[in-house]
Formats: structure tokens, sequence, C-alpha cells
């Protein structure tokens, strides 16, 4: 099984989860190595597109981190990413697609004990769920 | 231009060994060289060392290279590093791109090889992206040259003096009335015992004379925008209610304020006043008054009648200030005093406490103190208008107190013999006697008023006839005074009363009883009057009869007991059929019972008949009470006035009739209602009678309220002792049942301190306004305003402080339970010289304490509340137990679980204070009880401990104990953090940008921390790191220009359609809409580069540059 390990990218803020995952990194929290990081300035400019490339592309699991609410370093962008990201869990579902696959998580900057975490449940529940059937991917 | 094909250098790092051997980096270097684009890959030990740089700028200057890209440690640490070593070399610095192979690949992954594939992986994916990156200008922005301070305790001086020596402007916003923070509470400091106000006073004082130093006090930061070199702060400066200018700080504001408030400076040890200043060396030296909302006693009057104020005002004995202060709003005080129904009562906070103050008897007790006739008449600045007032009652005195006051000529014409109304005619003399009447309403004739007696409305005279003779305006006050017809068979037999007529009567010198037996109709409270008139006229048998039950009745609960004591009889659920006559002659009533039903529009249940209960109660009087309406005869003169259905005078909502000039209030408006409710209507028909003559317009709209605020009421403190309110003594009912002498015999002067020191000062100021008496430079202005202010600066320094640890939650240490308990601020203002006992250590009892306990780490190193240490509280501990050693001869004990005593002459401290004879015991306290172990103990507190060092159970009997409080961060520093953008950690401190190199400085640009809001420190760590802090701001302003961000949104002209979706997308308001080419530009000042717009843009015309869909996506691309 281990020779088919899923394939995970995160969408990270860089003012939260990006820094929370530097902190998790510089206390040598480890998590799963499949794991893939994409920074960006915030969650609130992630765009549909991002997210359906990386499936497309053969991700089996995207997560999205950003600021607690009412951290947001760009005011409210955190906020708009909540109901974008729900929208496509949604698209997803109706194509055929867990939504499970996706997930939103607030880490903020001090939280690196709180980004090992969720990188070993999400890693372990796309595991657990497996790798997207091929056909799956072309209905997307 | 450059795009031409791709020239990429690659650099993978050792980092020493923190990357290399977990990442095998000569494998990850030998892939990469295969990559196409890829000119060079090397691997190096230090990619960000001298020589590392060097090995990239060589590169592009020889190989020619266009694309750059370095795996190493995070972009948060070195990206700037290797940008600038680009530039250095000619290239762009955003044809960079780092791969972070450290913190996300080698430190975090176990497994060697899986570390090497990940870092593969993301140097892969950086090359691909970096292939798309385009060059990115910045703009060179001149700084401000000024900093913004954010908290003015010794952190925030510290840096605002250092700044300002500098040169530069300095903007020091603290929210408190002065500077100093914690450092002005303290008595002495560790280790040296440096008295703390001789080494901070200087600083304050400085402060205030320094003339780079722009001192806020008494403000909040409520924004900080913009960016590094250019933040717009916006400060809202509280109403301190005292001019800065015009303060001299003398205090005689505080000497007359009547308001006590527990002291947040002396940390409740002690009191203060509304007018206030911290302590006497306080900077500003302004004083400041304390003011909450209106208290809502005060609100819930319907006269607004400032109760707060006469209360506190009576307690400090000045009751004549307390009569003016009353007769501002109720110009009867001792009638009012005696039968208000007092709605502000069921409005008073107390009541969540015990119960609420006894306010009207309060009044009462302040009107009979004062002898009206000595009381002085104001100057009046007479005008040439003349006012009519029909009717003297409570409606018609105000307005004419009212008008009189604003210079008016004010006439009154009276149909009675007397002056007063259903004041004089519809209560008794046992609840109002007649010469506290006639008192009250001389003195207002006194002003200058004149009345006409038996003048009587539309016999005598109309309105007509007045504004013919040359009044400009005329009021109606004609009450209500015809009682209500029982519509019901032999109403009109002799021995049939209405109550008004009877009590009128009474008033005016009848002492003929009604009859033997009588039965009064109605629950209000003229059917209480009424049956207590008839039980003092000597009837004998006397009941009330109510056709609902006793909770419905609309008469006052205190007023029912006290017939009732007086022997008059209740029947409830029966209502009259008919009166029962023989020959003309009443001689019983016959009645029905009644069930309740369901409830009517007034939410009371209706009362349904129960057939066939009919029943006879013989009687030979009876007397109607069911309600009043105004007397109407006078209406065919009058037929420009317009009625209600239930002949009332119809006004409009500013109590202005159909005749213009006619303005109209009290019973006669309402229907039946109360005294203050009638005074109120006085007062807003005086308002618009006088706007009116003066020739303005009568706005009919009312201000909304707004009821959706919380209200900022003065705190109640929880360990407020219980004491119900104080109840005046009454005659006994057998002495008062046989004569009209006043029932109450009003409150003692003792109840009367009492009563004002129950009140709670809901509102903070009570506004009495003898504060304005009393200040001779006129500094005092009540109506003073919040107001904003915006500050350009270059820099913030956030300097927010600590918040002691607040021990209340760990009960098993009895704080707030014991009075012995204290925390160490507590401690701190005990030993203080400024304090509550002028720095003597004394028991709440007053005694020198003999045994004190000192507990360390209380909140602290503790998974329950902060697992971190608090730094200062073994040093502060340790101080205390010299002190109490010096000043009381105390046997101390400290209970410790580690001594943390690294710095400067700290361990030489700790070992002299053992050399004191300072018991150390290692443990910490599990229980601090109040039961002793001994009986000789009785009354001391036990603090016990396992000793940790001997094994055994330590339990030591004390006089005191001392609670070594941890640091929190200061309430309110997380919506500061939120402003600046600056994040907090777990336990709520101030993220710093890095924890060994770059403590005083924050990710965001600009925005710099000092002191205890980064984490706990004491004083010399506090100072230095402010020096710190205001090097950085120095830096950054001496330099004088800062670049712009290149990573802002971009719009494509060619491409936008106009859609304007982005402008709502846009929290900074950072595009506009140009109209005339229809397309959406960026303002690249505002814009903070977040792609906001460029998620909402249909077209994909808006774009975050550096951040770009085809970066984005090809960065993902190559990741999977």
């Amino acid at each position: 099984m281990s020779e088919h390990k899923p394939k995970i990218v995160a969408l990270v803020c860089n003012w939260c989860t990006y820094t929370a995952a530097d902190l998790a990194g510089t206390s040598r929290r480890d998590y799963p190595s499949e794991i893939r990081l994409v920074r960006l300035m915030c969650t609130g400019m992630i765009d549909s597109k991002y997210i359906l490339k990386a499936f497309l592309e053969g991700a089996d699991g995207v997560f999205i981190g950003g600021c607690h609410p009412g951290d947001c370093h760009y005011i409210d962008g955190n906020l708009k990413a909540v109901k974008r990201i729900e929208a496509i869990g949604i698209m997803l579902e109706q194509f055929g697609f867990e939504k499970e696959r996706l997930k939103l998580e607030w880490i903020g900057a001090s939280e690196g004990p709180e980004f090992q975490e969720n990188m070993q449940e999400f890693a372990k529940k796309i595991g657990d769920m497996g790798k997207v059937q091929t056909a799956d991917r072309m209905i997307l | 231009m450059e795009h031409n094909k791709p020239k990429i250098g690659v650099y993978i790092c050792h980092c020493g060994m923190n990357i290399s051997p977990k990442v095998n980096v000569e494998e990850v270097s030998s892939f990469t060289g295969e990559i196409n684009n890829v000119t060079i890959a090397r691997d190096y030990k230090f990619m960000c060392s001298n020589p590392g740089q060097e090995l990239i700028t060589e590169d592009i200057k020889n190989l020619g290279l266009n694309r750059v890209v370095v795996a190493s440690c995070s972009p948060r640490m070195h990206e700037l590093t290797f940008r600038k070593a680009c530039e250095n070399a000619g290239l762009n610095q955003f044809y960079f791109q780092m791969a972070n192979i450290r913190e996300h690949s080698s430190w975090v992954t176990k497994d060697s090889a899986q570390a090497t594939k990940k870092a593969k992986e993301l140097v892969f994916a950086a090359i691909s992206r970096v292939a798309f990156h385009a060059p990115l200008d910045t703009r060179e922005v001149d700084v401000k040259k000024s900093v913004v301070i954010i908290g003015g305790g010794i952190a925030g001086m510290q840096a605002a003096l250092t700044s300002a020596e500098a040169g530069f402007d300095v903007h020091l916003v603290e929210r408190e009335p002065s500077i100093g923070g914690h450092m002005s509470k303290f008595d002495k400091t560790f280790p040296t015992l440096d008295c703390a106000a001789c080494i901070s006073t200087p600083k304050t004082v400085n402060i205030g004379q320094h003339p780079n130093i722009n001192l806020l006090s008494y403000s909040e930061v409520s924004a900080i925008e913009g960016f590094v070199g250019n933040y717009n702060v916006t400060v809202k400066r509280k109403a301190r209610f005292i001019s800065e200018e015009k303060c001299t700080g003398c205090g005689l504001c505080t000497e007359v304020c009547p308001v006590n408030i527990r002291s947040d400076f002396d940390e409740g040890l002690s009191n203060r006043k509304a007018a206030y200043r911290s302590f006497p060396q306080a900077v500003p030296l302004t004083f400041c008054i304390d003011k909450k909302d209106t208290a809502p006693c005060r609100t819930g009057c319907p006269a607004e009648l400032n109760v707060q104020g006469y209360l506190q005002l009576v307690g400090m004995k000045k009751y004549r200030e307390a009569i003016d202060l009353i007769m501002e709003r109720v110009p009867l005080p001792g009638v009012l005093g005696r039968v208000c129904p007092h709605p502000c009562e069921s409005k008073c906070r107390r009541i969540d406490v015990d119960s609420a103050v006894s306010i009207r008897d309060m009044k009462r007790f302040a009107a009979d103190q004062v002898d009206f006739e000595s009381l002085d008449i104001p100057e009046i600045i007479e005008n040439d208008k003349k006012i009519a007032i029909i009717g003297s009652g409570p409606a018609g005195l105000t307005v004419a107190y009212d008008m009189r006051l604003k210079g008016y000529k004010v006439t009154i014409f009276e149909a009675m013999e007397k002056a007063g109304g259903m004041l004089r005619v519809g209560i008794p003399d046992y609840r109002l006697p007649q010469n506290v009447l006639d008192e009250e309403i001389n003195h207002l004739l006194r002003h200058g008023i004149d009345i006409k007696y038996n003048s009587s409305f539309g016999k005598d005279f109309t309105t007509k006839d007045l504004l013919d003779e040359g009044y400009d305006s005329v009021f109606l006050g004609i009450g209500a005074h015809k009682t209500l017809k029982m519509r019901i068979q032999g109403e009109n037999s002799k021995g049939v009363l209405d109550a008004v007529s009877f009590l009128r009567d009474v008033n005016t010198g009848s002492t003929k009883k009604p009859g033997e037996k009588v039965v009064i109709i109605g629950g209000g409270n003229v059917a209480i009057d009424a049956a207590g008139v008839s039980k003092r006229l000597g009837s004998i048998d006397v009941t009330i009869l109510y056709r609902r039950t006793e909770k419905e009745m609309p008469a006052f609960k205190e007023e029912i007991d006290l017939v009732l004591d007086e022997g008059v009889n209740l029947t409830t659920l029966v209502s009259p059929v008919k009166i029962v006559e023989q020959n003309g002659v009443a001689v019983g009533i016959e009645c029905i019972k009644n069930e309740l039903g369901p409830a009517d529009a007034s939410g009371r249940r209706r009362p349904v008949p129960i057939e066939g209960s009919e029943y006879i109660i013989d009687c030979d009087a009876v007397i109607p009470a069911i309600g009043q309406e105004p007397d109407i005869s006078w209406f065919e003169k009058e037929p420009e006035l317009t009625l209600s259905k239930w002949n009332t005078i119809e006004t409009n909502t500013k109590m202005q009739t159909a005749i213009p000039e006619v303005f109209a209030g009290g019973d006669g408006v309402t229907g039946p209602a109360t005294v203050i409710e009638a005074i109120a209507a006085g007062h807003r028909a005086s308002e618009s009678m006088d706007k009116y003559l003066s020739g303005e317009i009568l706005d009919e709209i009312e201000e909304p309220i707004d009821i959706s605020k919380e209200n900022n009421f003065l705190d109640i403190p929880s360990d407020y002792s219980k004491k119900l309110k104080s109840e005046m003594e009454h005659l006994s009912s057998d002495d008062r049942k046989v004569n009209f002498n006043e029932i109450s015999m009003g409150l003692t002067e003792s109840q009367s301190e009492t009563e004002a020191e129950r009140c709670l000062n809901c509102g903070g100021c009570c506004e009495c306004m003898e504060c304005v008496k009393a200040c001779e430079v006129e500094a005092i202005d009540h109506a003073m305003e919040e107001e904003e202010i915006q500050i350009e600066t270059g820099a913030v320094i956030l300097s927010t402080g600590f918040k002691a640890f607040d021990p209340s939650p760990m009960t098993q240490y009895g704080y707030g339970i014991y009075p012995e308990v204290y925390t160490s601020l507590e401690f701190e203002r005990l030993n203080n010289a400024t304090g509550p006992t002028s720095g003597k250590v004394l028991m709440k009892n007053g005694e020198v304490p003999k045994k004190v306990a000192i507990v360390h780490c209380v909140g602290s190193r503790d998974d329950k509340h902060n697992k971190f240490c608090s730094r200062v509280c073994c040093m502060y501990s340790m101080k205390f137990a010299h002190l109490l050693k010096e000043k009381t001869g105390a046997e101390v004990w400290e209970f410790y679980i580690d001594i943390r005593s690294p710095g400067k002459l700290y361990e030489e401290f700790y070992n002299r204070v053992q050399e004191e004879g300072v018991h150390f015991i290692r443990g910490r306290v599990a229980e601090i009880t109040d039961i002793p172990d001994n009986p000789e103990d009785r009354g001391k507190l036990t603090v016990i401990a396992e000793n940790t060092l001997t094994r055994r159970t330590a339990r030591i009997p004390v006089d005191m104990v001392i609670l070594g409080v941890g640091l929190n961060p200061a309430e309110g520093s997380d919506d500061v953090g939120r402003m600046a953008g600056v994040s907090r950690d777990g336990d709520g401190w101030y993220n710093e940008l890095h924890a060994k190199l770059a403590p005083v400085s924050t990710p965001i640009n600009g925005i710099f921390l000092a002191g205890c809001c980064q984490g706990p420190k004491d004083i010399p760590d506090t100072v230095a790191q402010s020096m710190g802090a205001a090097g950085e701001a120095i830096a950054l302003l001496s330099k004088g220009t800062v670049k712009t961000m290149a990573e802002i949104s971009e719009i494509d002209p060619d491409i936008c359609s106009g859609c304007k979706t982005c402008l709502t997308a846009c929290s900074y308001s950072a595009i506009t809409f140009n109209d005339s080419k229809n397309i959406a530009v960026v303002n690249e000042a505002l814009c903070q580069g977040c792609g906001s717009c460029s998620v909402a843009c249909p077209s994909s015309s808006a774009s975050v540059k550096h951040f770009n869909d085809i970066q984005v996506m090809n960065e993902i691309e190559a990741l999977l």
C-alpha cells in the first residue's frame, strides 16, 4: 500500500498557516511527506481553478489553511475563502468527488502543533479514502 | 526584453547539518541539473553566507542567468537576502524563487529518502514557477518622520523618550488618564530596591515636557491603516470632561465630588471620586471625570430627574444643592418625595445585589431638611411675552415654573380657591400634608408667577379671551376631575357619592363621613384613598370591591397594605350589578362573582361573571372609584379644540393643540396618570411653547432611541455586601386611622447616608455639577465629546503591556473569599506611600501582620492556566519578603517551585533574603483555608503545601497571604494586534519576527514591539527592549524612504469588462471605476495585494503580480 501514497496539496496563506508550518519545522514536528505546500498571500486569493487544477493533476486531497476568523492579514480574505471553498465542495460532490477530499482549516501563526496534527489527520483520511480513480478525474 | 528563454541557476543549501544529510543534497542537485531550462545546479554548505551569495552573483554575471532558485530555509527567513543578491548582480529581484526544503522537508520528514524526494519536488515546482516570473518595479516613497507608540507604561515611555531624543515626533497614546503603567503602582523595584517612583517620575515628567512628544492620554487607537513608512493611525480621544489646557491640577473638583468609586489604581483597596487623578504625581496632571452611561434611574424617570445626583448630594448632606438639582426637573420635591410611584426604583441596578435604593424617600428627606421660604430666587432675565396657564396641578405648575425661569410673564388661572389641582383635592392629607404642598407652591409663586383663583375655564373665560387679552400662549392643564359612571341601576340614589367629589370635599374641609357601612368600587389609588379617608371619618365598616384579584389592582401595593392594615376589607373578583335602594336611598349593593378569563388589551386577565352567583352587600354608602376623565363642560365654547373618544384633549407630539398658540398636557391629555408623568408632560409642553414663541419650527419627528446598544454602567463589585433598602417608620395603624396626620415619618439622617452609600453610582459621574461650581478656572465641561484624530506616521511601536493574572478561578487559594489573601499588585499598593494605607503594611482590621505567606507561580507554570513562567514573580516575591521583614518584622514563608533569579544581582538578592531569615518551602501550595489546625490559630489562614524537599506536608498558619500572580497580555491587546496586523501566540503575546534575531520587529514592516506585550519581562529587560524598538524605528525613519510593495493587483484594461465585481470584493476600497473608459482601475497606494479581486474577476483581467494564475498553476502542476 505504501507505494500508492496519496498526493496532497496544501494551499496556505503566508501570514498564518505557512508560518505555522515553518514553526512546525523549527520545532521538528514531523508529518507525512506526501504533503506539498503552496504559499499564497491569503486564502482569499485561492481561485477555484487552483483547486480543480490540483485534482486534475493528480492530487487526492487539497488542504486549505488560513488565519482564524478576525485575524486575517487582509481584513476578511479568509471569510471570502470560506464561501468559495464551500461552493467548490458542493460542486465536487455533484461531479462524484468526495467533498471530504477538500478541507479548509484555520491554523494561526503560532499553532505549529496544530499544523502537525492537521497534516497527520488529513493525510490519514486521504490515505484511507485511497487514490482518486482516473475515471473520476476525467469527469472533472 | 528579458522574456527570452529562461536560464535558471539552482542552488541547494546544506544549511550546515540541517538540510543535509537528511536530504541528499547532492542527489537533489544532480536531479535538478537535468531539468529543462536549468543552466547550472549547485549545492553549498551555507547559501545565505557571503560566499554562498557570491556563487549566485558570479553565475548571473558569468553564465548569463536570468532566473534563480535557492532551495534552503523558509522564504520568511532569507527571501530578502537572496533577492538582494540577485539585484546586486543586476537581475530583477522578482526573477527569484525559493524552495523551502528545511522547515518543510528535512525538519519534518523522518525518512531520509522521502525527505529527498520531497525536496526534489519542491525544487522542481520552484523551477517551474520561476520560469514564468516577470520583473516587477518597486517605487521609493518618503517615510513620515514620526512614531506612534501605543501604551504609556515604562516600555512606551522609554521608547518615546529614545525616539524623541533622536529628533523625531512621537505620539504616545495611553488609554488611562495618566502614563506610567504598572510601574507607577510599585513602591520598590528588585533587586536594587530603588524607589519605583523616584526612577520613573523623571521619565513621566520628561515626557510631559518634551517638545517632540505629543502625549495623548485617555485615548485609544481605533485603526491602523497604510504601510511601512506611511501609516495612518486613528486615535479616539475619550472625553475626560476637564480641559487639559485649563486644568491646573488643584483638585477642588475631587474635593466636592460626591461619588465614590473603587480605585483601579489602588487595585480596589480604596475609593476614589468620579472626578479623579490616579495619583498626585500623575502626568498629565489634568483631572478626569469618570462618566459612564446615564444611570437607569434617571432614564427611567418620566421627568428625567437626575436621581443619582441628588442621592449623592444628600449623602454629602448638601440638601439645598440636592433640592436645586431636583427642582431642575421636578418643581415639587417634597410632594413627589411622598406620592411618586417611583418608576425609577424598578430600574435600580441595586436590585441585582439586594433591593432598590429608596429613591423617593430620599427626595422627601432632602425636601424635609430645607426651608423653602429661605431658598434664593434666581435672577430672571425678563422677556416681553405673556403666558396663561389654565390649572395649577403638577402639569400647570411645571409649565409655569419652566416658563417663568425663561423670563416669560406667567399667570395661572385656577378654578378652585387653592392651587395644586389633584394634589390638593385628590390626595388625602395623611399621604400629602397640605402644608408641604403650600410651602412648595408658594416657593414657585415667589418666582414672580401670578395666580388668579376661582377662575373657571369655559365658564369665566375661553382661550380666545386670553389670546385676545394679549397672552402670547396658553397652556391647558385641566386634569381629569370627573368620575366615570358605573352605568348600573340605582346609581343616582342617595348615598352614592363619586370618589373625586368625596375626596375633594374632605380635602377642602368637610368632615362628614359617607356612612357607617361604606362600599368602595374600584382598584386604583383613588379607591384606596377613599377607603382610608372613610375609615378616618369614622365609618365602621369599609369594603373595597374589585373585579379582578389583588395582583391586578392598579393601586400601589404599599398603599393597599396600609389601608388593609387600618382595617379596610378587600373583596376581589366581584362586580357591582345594581344599587339596592329603598325610597331613593341606597341600602345595599348587588354584586356578581367573577372568575378570570383570557387577557384583555391591557394584558390583564379579563373578569368573567359567574352566572347565578349574585349576592347583596348591605351598606348605606357606595363610592364608585372606577376611573376619571376630564370635565369637558367647556367644550362647546372652544369649537377649535378637538377631543379624543375618551374626552381627552388632542395634541401633537409637541403637546400643541389644534390651536397653534394653545398647548396642553397632564391628565387632561392622557387621562388619569401619575404626578411625575404630568410633570414630564409639563416640561415637554414648556419646551415646545418656548420654541414656538421664539419662532422656531416645532419638529414633530422624535429622535429614535437606540435600544440595541449595551449599556456601559459602572461595574458592580462582586464582593458587594448586601444591605436591604431602608424603610421609613410609619405611624401605627391605631394611631393613624383616627386622624389625618401624615403616616410616614420619613427617613432618618443615618438612613439617608446608608441609602446614598447603597447607590451603585451606575453613571459614574452623577452630574450634580458641584465640580463646575468649584472649578475656578472653568476647566470643566460636562458636554465634552469623544473625538477622533488622524496621525500620519512612519512607524508604530506596540507597548500594550500586561494584565495581572486573576486568581479568582483558583478557589483553593481563597482569593475574593478570605479578606487577607492579596494579589501581588494589591500588596504593591498596600506597601506604597501613595497607596490606601500610606505605605503601612496593615491587614483589613488595621493590625500589622505577624506571619505572612507568599505563594509563587499563581497562574504560571500551571497546565490549567498559563504554561509559561511569568519571569518576574520569584524576584518580586522575594522583594516583598524583604520589605515585610524590614517594615513589620513579620515571619515570612516563600512557597516556591523553583527560584528563577537569572539576572544581574538577582541571585545575590536571593541569597540576601535567605540570610534575612525568610523561610523557603519548595512546593506548590495546595490549599489556603480558614479552618485552623489548632484552636489558638482561629482567625488565621492555614497554608497547606507539600514540602518536596522534606517530603512532609507543611501547614503554616499565617495572618496574610500574598499570591504571586503571573502575567497575561493586556486587555484589548488582541484588538490592537488585529489593527496592526501583528499575530499573537497561543498565550496572547505578540509574535516577534524572529525569536532570536528580530525580537522587537514583527512580520509587518514598520511595526515594532516593546515590553511585556511580546512576553513577560522585568523592568530592565523592558527598558532595553524599548530602546531596541525605538532604535529600529529610528533606523527606518532616518533612512527616509521605503520601497513600495510590488506584489499588488493589476487589471488588464484590454480585458476588463467593467462589471465592477472587483469593486465590491476589495476590502481596501483600492479599486476605482473609470467611467469614461468603463474599466476598473487599481489604486496602487491602497492595494495590499490580497487577491480578492483576482478571484472575483469573471473575465480574469484582475491578477496579483507575482501570484498570477500561470505562476501558481505551474507550481501546483509541478508538485503533482
